[in-house]
């Protein structure tokens, strides 16, 4: 409960300066562009509200960095010892995908006679099937989390715990805000 | 509406996404967008009525001085730092005022969004045959009773989950047992998980009608797959069995960064004290994990059981140590004790305790046993907070900035004594979109404190330019081809000064 009013604070202060960049653009923005921009300033300020201690937010905020038109509000949210950090995870977020998927074609034979020879066995089908099931869903859920798709199969369990205690957070402030606003 | 069959007809409505989504038939799925953008767009439409194109209404009050004043003070009260660490969360995640998520004082909006999230998960093997037309018709029919009906029941909801939790007896019951007999034997020996789980809020699930729709509809959706879960948890129940029946000392040894223990009969263990994990990183849940293995084994071992309680003790009362060499893994009768097993073993364990954890923290997952269904309900929470933030995030979007209230005004309004510190938070963060919503030369911070005097001003041309307005930037956000609706809903009977979303 601390830590959630904490995090809570955090993300408001963050998303307070977010908005206070947008604001002094003075550009023309019209709806679709203003709602971009206040989810994607929320998003951002969460991702640094947790300080870069997990996975997903530092994969919000390389990517923020990536993009051009986000760099100004990802730079100047952030602290400048986490920078050097951000972009190295990018670095070796991908160098991981791609050495995860060179693993997997390699050992995709070995995998399938050890399961042919499983099932000659007679280890239960069922087994088989629920792996199978548990991994696709694993897959949807490595889509949804941000930066996902390099973990394995444990830590993104672990990072989705982390996610969601966020996302609440994130949607409580927001619902606050609103029926501060229109009441 | 009587409570019952409105209740019924909602909670068959929860169901009707789900299997529609299933059958992959898209038009299915376009009805389902549609209801959902439908009802999305009303409420938008709704606000942005009031809005009209204030964009350019300058107040050219100048508030700057006192607001940035305050607004400075407001950043420099913040000094708390946030350093969240991973191991702090499952501590902290307990307390969690989940239940906030859901404002009970909202209960429409908040089982709209929980109806609308339908999950888009794909579940195989599923073929009801011959039912496509009629769930078609069904939809359609309910479709149009949510519109129209504005009240839901919460209560209502709450009745019919805890009836329509079906499958989950009959299937359960192997596994049930079982697991009591495992948490039995873990509260035996007083293991950390068990305090933790003893830390649960009392605040009962059900009190949140958003998750009681999609726990009955959960339920009422594992009611047609009956094979698929049933297969999973005879495949759990044989594992859990295959713990239970006993141990078998083993005294081999892997090449590999885990080292097994000796012998029971030995009583001694080589080493207790030194866990790491696989990827080298130190986190309490492991360890306990570990400890709950050890302990899971039939033969109680005196020596194993107090090096065990030590060894939870000792890593969260130091959370943060560096990481450890060797996890401890004890072979159970019956099962292979090679290396590859037994680390399959201890990631199978590894991933059950995150699973718990996960089970405490999404609501209405405490009857779901089997790591495919748990995983589904995890993916439809996050689908569904990623939702809400997107439709929130429109709402604020739309935030009228001709509000007729001020700042003291915002922060009277504070109902819940708990969110009081974020309601001065609120306030400064309320100024900036109203600031966003204006165009033009004029400072924005300084055009942001609209008074009522606007209002009728813009109305007036507000309805004329409204139409225009609407296709332009909706079509962007609506996803589906929606044009005819869009007509429509500018009937709605927009008052004058409130701004309720109306569905």
């Amino acid at each position: 409960m601390q830590n959630s009013s904490q995090l809570k604070n955090e993300f408001i202060k963050k998303w307070v300066q977010g908005l206070h960049i947008y604001c002094s653009s003075k550009k023309e923005m019209n709806l679709l562009e203003r709602k971009k921009k206040i989810k994607l300033s929320a998003n951002i300020a969460l991702a640094y509200a947790k300080n870069s201690t997990t996975c997903w937010s530092k994969a919000i905020i390389s990517e923020a960095k990536r993009e051009e038109r986000n760099t100004i509000l990802a730079r100047n949210l952030s602290d400048p010892g986490s920078k050097f950090r951000c972009a190295y995870q990018k670095v070796t977020c991908h160098k991981r995908i791609r050495s995860k998927k060179i693993l997997k074609k390699s050992c995709g034979v070995g995998k399938k006679m050890k399961k042919i020879s499983e099932l000659r066995r007679g280890s239960n089908l069922a087994t088989c099937v629920a792996k199978r099931l548990v991994k696709k869903r694993t897959q949807v859920l490595k889509r949804l989390v941000p930066g996902g798709e390099s973990m394995d199969e444990y830590s993104i369990i672990k990072e989705a715990l982390d996610y969601i205690l966020s996302l609440r957070v994130q949607v409580d402030v927001m619902k606050n805000l609103v029926d501060a606003t229109t009441s | 509406m009587e409570p019952p069959s409105l209740a019924a007809k909602l909670a068959g409505l929860g169901a009707w996404p789900t299997s529609l989504c299933n059958y992959g038939d898209t038009h299915l799925q376009i009805l389902v967008k549609k209801f959902d953008t439908n009802c999305r767009f009303r409420s938008v439409a709704s606000r942005m009525e009031k809005d009209g194109f204030f964009n350019n209404e300058g107040n050219g009050m100048g508030i700057p001085p006192a607001w940035n004043s305050i607004f400075g003070m407001e950043l420099e009260s913040q000094v708390t730092e946030v350093n969240c660490s991973p191991e702090q969360i499952p501590n902290c995640f307990l307390n969690g005022n989940w239940d906030n998520t859901m404002d009970q004082s909202d209960p429409f909006e908040s089982a709209l969004s929980s109806i609308v999230s339908s999950p888009v998960n794909s579940h195989p093997g599923i073929s009801i045959p011959g039912c496509k037309n009629v769930v078609l018709k069904e939809l359609i029919g309910r479709l149009g009773i949510i519109c129209n009906s504005g009240e839901i029941s919460p209560q209502s909801c709450i009745n019919n989950s805890t009836n329509t939790s079906c499958y989950n007896t009959p299937l359960n019951s192997p596994p049930k047992l079982n697991l009591s007999n495992m948490d039995h034997h873990q509260q035996i020996h007083g293991n950390s998980p068990i305090p933790r789980n003893h830390q649960l809020p009392p605040a009962p699930f059900p009190a949140d009608p958003g998750f009681v729709e999609r726990a009955a509809r959960l339920s009422c959706f594992g009611m047609k797959e009956p094979e698929v879960h049933h297969m999973e948890e005879s495949s759990l129940s044989e594992q859990i069995s295959n713990g239970e029946t006993g141990i078998k000392g083993q005294n081999t040894y892997s090449n590999g960064r885990k080292r097994k223990a000796v012998p029971k009969g030995k009583g001694k263990e080589t080493q207790s004290s030194t866990l790491s994990a696989k990827d080298n990183k130190v986190e309490p849940e492991k360890e306990v994990s570990d400890a709950k293995r050890s302990k899971s084994d039939e033969e109680g071992n005196g020596i194993k059981k107090e090096e065990g309680n030590q060894k939870p003790t000792k890593e969260n009362a130091k959370p943060s140590e560096p990481p450890k060499d060797y996890i401890h893994v004890r072979a159970r009768r019956g099962e292979a004790t090679d290396s590859h097993s037994l680390a399959e073993r201890v990631r199978r364990e590894k991933i059950s305790e995150r699973m718990k954890f996960l089970q405490d923290l999404v609501p209405g997952c405490n009857k779901v046993t089997g790591k495919a269904v748990m995983l589904d309900e995890i993916i439809n929470y996050v689908q569904s907070l990623q939702r809400q933030v997107e439709f929130l995030s429109m709402k604020l979007a739309t935030i009228n900035p001709r509000m007729d209230m001020n700042t003291e005004g915002v922060l009277s309004k504070d109902t819940r004594a708990s969110m009081v510190n974020t309601m001065n938070h609120l306030d400064a963060l309320a100024q900036p979109f109203y600031a966003m919503a204006h165009d033009g030369p004029e400072n924005p911070l300084t055009g942001m404190m609209h008074r009522g005097s606007n209002v009728k001003s813009s109305q007036i041309y507000g309805y004329g330019e409204a139409p225009v307005f609407w296709e332009n930037d909706l079509q962007g956000v609506v996803q589906t081809g929606f044009n005819q609706n869009q007509g429509q809903s500018f009937h709605g009977p927009m008052g004058t000064g409130q701004m309720k979303v109306e569905l």
